[in-house]
């Protein structure tokens, strides 16, 4: 079918291509105002638009370059741009013409000069251009300046190494101090996307231009306030005062209209923050950031989806921001589903015990609606409540079981799930209400709904009288069950087995699972696990007892926060896809470098001890360092291990790297490539030292799923900064 | 590593016009286009897709951002670590662009206009993905607008070919020092006007308490004022505007220190300011108080339900085009419903000022009351089918009103001065209000 359309697609084309040639050829005579040869280019256009390949007429469009008359010659670059690079024996053709207009006396034709030939990456007009280039740096009008600057950039990825030695680094490291803010913002965006560049420069930036920066951002376009806001995070404070007075600079930006603007210059003083040391004025930078995020849940929900999972981020390194605004993020009806999900996430995150009650009704209130992914998240966040809230478990728990009443059967199902990790946290209080979970036994079909059920059966069968009877019957369909309930079962009928060893009737029960899971499961974990419980019960069931019925350690949510390490590189991508997805953007994004907080001496204390280091060191002390011509080229591609894919390995490339990275960097950078955790013994018992290996295993659950948290047992003395104070550095 | 480019799909999905794409293969805007309208069609309902879809495929994984647009959606895709905000906001200011290049934005005039929408794209996104010149002030002197050109071609006369047309606009944007405005603007009539437009967005809980309320303000702005005209604009009670947001044009440091607006304004439209109204006895709890209230009796049967709903105005002023939206659940088949008014204002009763329907698309029941004066109710008695016997309806009512010459802060202009200009110029002040809010049973 597709290819019957293609071929259709090409006689129409053939068609008329010979259509438009020879009214090009027509045009030439008595072209009045050139108004014949200017509908003929539009129609042109139009095909290119339109995804037809118009370039067999390559010849005859470019005849038309040198008229006078701009709409044309707009028109005749917008062809060389979409067909300049597939005419390589041909573009020779056209330079001439480039070069004249590069000397043109109208800016815009300078401008449009040399953004064309920027567009084509062949040698000859990469040749061309890097001489018109240089010129173009210093022309006296800015738009030709701003235009040369991004230029630049295209230069460089054709082929940075050349670029270098021309030295247009240096040409657009010295606008950086132009007089226009716009040329500035173009200027820095180049060098942005030259350092993001993995073969690239590294841009970085002084405490001088970092303030000449900030100077011009006033002036700048919405765009170049982003590009100069983002580009402060390639500037690395040696002082805790520097950090706090570029910081207060910043906060003015919060009041901008552009929601990106507003989320550039957070992520800006999210970083500047490790770098402080005054916690008066990090709750203040705290407080500041809350209102403008909240105003952000006020524009249309594409911008509200993004900024709702940065908040989500946000909220988990520094819980003050948004403390008191938990009503902002109440869902409404008809707000769209992947508004609702976040926000939901969010209200968890914010719940304390003084808002508790408001939440709790909110989230009853959500639990009714017509949704049901929806109501499955909110069923499921009024038990994550109760865990997380001890006040508000008693409340919480009445709800689950007006809730199970319902009989609505994904209700009661997510019920069941979570009271299973409320008996676990809170082990002899609730127990109270397992008959009214065994009343819906019958209801509950989806595998991890039954295997809670089952396990609440296993594990409390002592105060359960008809447990047996639930067991034997929920048994029976033993074979046809996934092996998640299998699992259960196995060890509920054990459980129940060494409650009621007396009882014939359970032995014959356990029997029976036993010898199904050892002699009639192909699943290797269950048949494992059939044979340990009959060694154990068969050698010494006393001992047995002990170990099956071993004291669970409790669970609590808080380690269900993310890493703080991997939370503080995350943040330094905020607003960008990977904050979205809640995973660094080299895990997923080919290509993509990595960002890690530096150190310095003004890195504050609890920063440093869960530092991050990366392969590629970023921008310590000097502006831009250019490496020369000479030995230390980097040569990347020879690197070992690094060869095979294009996939960036952090942990293989670091040692090597940063050795070489050393040598380009004029100043030297002081072991920002070293595991600098190591210089600084862990402060507090705030979370460990999280080592360069992989910071973000805890993650793999987060891509697209909104809920990243189970509960989890309690890691060793439990003492994990729960509090908000902990988490306020 | 940023914006990749721009794609505008029609009604059916197919595109319209797209960036050039030059860098990348040829199936890379396709299979975004691929990946948004497969979403778009496993959709379960309107609205549901994720305004972000991550693209794998293609080795560079990507993401489409997309927004709807009449029927149309725009797509942006992105690359690398962008940021998909950058993306929004671009396609909101290209939109944007595209409204006051042609008035309206929709399937016919980007097809007559497609050369400008491809030069704009052109000139407003760098093929490496930078935003570029987004401010329309600057941008109409590079691209001309359709009346523009035809202004053009008309004016220029037949002996004079050889000069470029673009030096009649006159390139001045970049090289006047404030990016937003044009250099030499000039009028014979100046003027600016300013509409504020207050929105409350709210919810009411079951019990009919105020859940959340919160007005959120914006002036927007509309200037023809000749030269580089300095303003000053200040309020008698600026202390209502908390939160706010800014065009870049404002001078954040004057406001930081006397509450005064202090900016040279672009040429035309523009949105001024954002704010949100903090009612002055704020302490912690700040609801504004929400200007009608709903008693709803529901009754809910089998295979269906009845209704009583009675709406009342607890406002002085007329408030105008009042939507109640009542979603009847998927399984809803029909609604049948009567209406009454009642209360002190005599004059027109019944069905004469509100209208219900039932949309059986949408499964929505639509309660509209043109005109709601003060201190009155109306009454919407009804009941709906349904297919099950246990029927899911909304517990939620969705009402939007609007309230003209009102604003809910009492937000006043104290004046408006001109420095650096000798011209009297023309002022003039509007205030609107409007609600949406969410209302429990």
């Amino acid at each position: 079918m597709s290819t019957q359309q293609g071929q259709d697609a090409k006689f129409f084309q053939r068609g008329k291509i010979e259509e438009f040639r020879a009214e090009l050829q027509a045009a030439e005579a008595k072209d009045k105002k050139y108004q014949k040869r200017k509908i003929v280019l539009k129609k042109i256009v139009a095909n290119i638009t339109m995804g037809n390949d118009m370039s067999p007429l390559f010849h005859d469009v470019i005849q038309c370059i040198s008229t006078p008359l701009l709409e044309i010659k707009k028109m005749v670059y917008l062809f060389l741009v979409s067909y300049g690079r597939s005419k390589p024996d041909q573009i020779h053709l056209v330079i001439p013409s480039f070069l004249q207009d590069c000397n043109d006396r109208n800016p815009l034709i300078r401008a449009l000069a040399i953004r064309t030939m920027s567009y084509i990456p062949i040698p000859v007009v990469t040749e061309a251009l890097s001489d018109q280039l240089r010129h173009c740096l210093k022309d006296r009008d800015p738009y030709v300046r701003k235009t040369a600057a991004i230029c630049v950039a295209k230069v460089y990825t054709a082929d940075p190494r050349k670029a270098e030695r021309k030295g247009f680094v240096e040409l657009l490291r010295d606008m950086l101090i132009d007089e226009n803010a716009t040329v500035v913002a173009n200027a820095v965006a180049a060098l942005s996307e030259i350092g993001d560049r993995q073969d690239g420069v590294i841009f970085k930036l002084n405490l001088t231009i970092a303030n000449r920066l900030l100077a011009a951002l006033g002036e700048s376009s919405e765009w170049g306030q982003i590009y100069i806001l983002d580009s402060l995070l390639r500037y690395v404070p040696e002082q805790h005062a520097d950090a706090e007075m570029m910081a207060e600079r910043v906060i003015v930006q919060l009041q901008h209209a552009n929601s990106a603007v507003v989320l550039t210059s957070i992520k800006a003083l999210l970083y500047l923050m490790n770098y402080m040391d005054n916690r008066r004025l990090i709750e203040y930078i705290c407080k500041k950031m809350g209102p403008p995020l909240v105003t952000l849940l006020s524009s249309g929900p594409e911008v509200q989806y993004v900024a709702l999972r940065n908040i989500l981020l946000i909220i988990q390194r520094r819980p003050t921001v948004l403390k008191n605004d938990v009503k902002a993020f109440f869902c409404k009806y008809n707000d769209p589903i992947y508004v609702k999900l976040a926000k939901l996430e969010i209200m968890y995150r914010l719940a304390r015990e003084e808002n508790a009650r408001e939440v709790l009704a909110e989230l009853e209130e959500y639990a009714s609606e017509v949704d049901v992914d929806f109501v499955r998240k909110a069923v499921r966040s009024i038990g994550r409540l109760a865990i997380k809230v001890e006040p508000a478990a008693d409340k919480c728990i009445e709800s689950l079981l007006k809730l199970i009443d319902t009989k609505v059967t994904y209700v009661v199902q997510e019920a069941v799930i979570v009271t299973k990790d409320i008996f676990r946290r809170y082990p002899g209080k609730y127990e109270g209400i397992i008959p009214s979970l065994c009343e819906n036994l019958d209801a509950l079909d989806e595998p991890e709904a039954k295997a809670a059920m089952v396990w609440i059966l296993g594990q409390f069968a002592d105060k359960i009288d008809n447990a047996d009877e639930l067991l034997d019957d929920l048994v029976y369909s033993f074979l046809d069950e996934p092996a998640e309930v299998q699992l259960a079962l196995l060890t509920a009928v054990v459980k129940l087995f060494i409650y009621r060893s007396q009882s014939e009737a359970t032995k014959a029960l356990v029997h029976k699972v036993l010898k199904w899971a050892t002699e009639d499961i192909d699943n290797p974990d269950l048949r494992d696990r059939g044979f340990m419980y009959w060694r154990m019960l068969a050698m010494n069931p006393a001992v047995a007892a002990e170990i099956v019925l071993a004291e669970k350690p409790a669970i609590t949510t808080d380690s269900d926060r993310m890493d703080r390490g991997a939370l503080d590189q995350l943040l330094l991508h905020t607003g960008s896809l990977g904050s979205i997805y809640h995973k660094n953007p080299e895990t997923f994004i080919r290509n993509a470098a990595g960002r890690a907080l530096i150190d310095s001496p003004a890195l504050n204390a609890n920063s440093r001890a869960v530092l991050v280091t990366l392969a590629r060191p970023q921008l310590p002390q000097m502006a831009i360092s250019v490496s020369g011509p000479g030995p230390v080229e980097p040569a990347r591609p020879s690197q070992p291990g690094e060869a095979p894919s294009n996939l960036p390995l952090p942990t293989i490339m670091e040692s090597s790297l940063s050795d070489e990275r050393d040598l380009l960097d004029v100043e030297g950078d002081d072991g920002a490539g070293g595991d600098s955790g190591e210089g600084y013994p862990d402060g507090d018992d705030d979370g460990p030292v999280t080592k360069a290996a992989d910071p973000y295993a805890s993650l793999g659950g987060a891509f697209g799923g909104y809920v990243t948290d189970v509960p989890q047992p309690v890691a060793g003395g439990g003492s994990r900064g729960g509090d908000l104070d902990d988490l306020l550095f | 590593m940023a914006i990749d480019g721009l794609i505008i799909l029609d009604p059916a999905g197919r595109p319209i016009i797209q960036s050039s794409y030059t860098t990348y293969p040829a199936a890379y805007p396709l299979l975004h286009i691929e990946a948004l309208n497969n979403a778009l069609a496993k959709a379960p309902r309107e609205g549901s897709v994720d305004p972000v879809i991550y693209v794998g495929e293609l080795s560079c994984s990507s993401a489409c951002c997309h927004v709807e647009v009449g029927e149309m959606r725009f797509i942006a895709t992105i690359s690398g670590d962008a940021d998909p905000l950058i993306a929004f906001a671009f396609l909101h200011a290209f939109i944007e662009i595209l409204h006051d290049y042609f008035g309206t934005v929709s399937v016919a005039t980007l097809k007559d206009n497609f050369d400008i929408v491809y030069q704009l794209l052109e000139e407003t996104l760098d093929s490496s993905g930078h935003p570029l010149t987004t401010s329309p002030n600057a941008l109409s002197d590079i691209v001309l607008s359709p009346s523009l050109i035809s202004k053009l071609l008309a004016s220029v006369s037949p002996a004079t070919p050889g000069v470029p047309s673009a030096r009649q606009g006159g390139y001045g944007a970049f090289a006047s020092p404030i990016p937003w405005r044009k250099a030499g603007v000039r009028h014979n009539h100046n003027e600016i006007l300013f509409d504020v437009v207050e929105e409350m967005r709210g919810i009411v809980g079951k019990n009919g308490t105020t859940l959340v309320s919160n007005v959120f303000g914006k002036i927007e702005s509309n200037a023809k004022l000749s030269g580089t005209p300095d303003l000053t604009l200040t309020f008698t009670n600026a202390n209502v505007m908390t939160e706010c947001a800014f065009h870049p044009c404002v001078r954040l440091q004057k406001w930081t220190r006397d509450n005064a607006l202090s900016f040279v304004p672009p040429e035309g439209r523009f949105v001024l300011a954002d704010y949100q109204y903090r009612p002055p006895q704020s302490a912690v709890i700040s609801n504004v108080p929400i200007p009608l209230s709903l008693k709803a009796n529901m009754d809910m049967g089998e295979f269906g339900g009845t209704f009583a709903l009675t709406l009342t105005s607890r406002l002085i002023k007329v408030m105008e085009n009042l939507e109640l939206k009542f979603y009847l659940g998927e399984d809803a088949t029909s609604a049948q419903c009567t209406l009454s008014s009642a209360g002190s204002s005599v004059g027109s009763v019944g069905s004469a000022d509100g209208s219900w329907a039932f949309d059986m698309r949408t499964k929505t029941l639509r309660w509209e009351i043109l005109n709601m004066r003060s201190s009155g109710s109306w009454i919407l008695r009804g009941s709906w089918t349904s297919k099950i016997k246990a029927p899911r309806p909304a517990h939620a009512f969705q009402i939007r009103f609007e309230i003209p010459s009102y604003s809910f802060s009492s937000l006043k202009v104290d004046q408006l001065r001109l420095s650096s200009e000798t011209y009297k110029m023309y002022k003039g002040v509007r205030m609107r209000s409007k609600g949406s809010i969410e209302w429990r049973w």
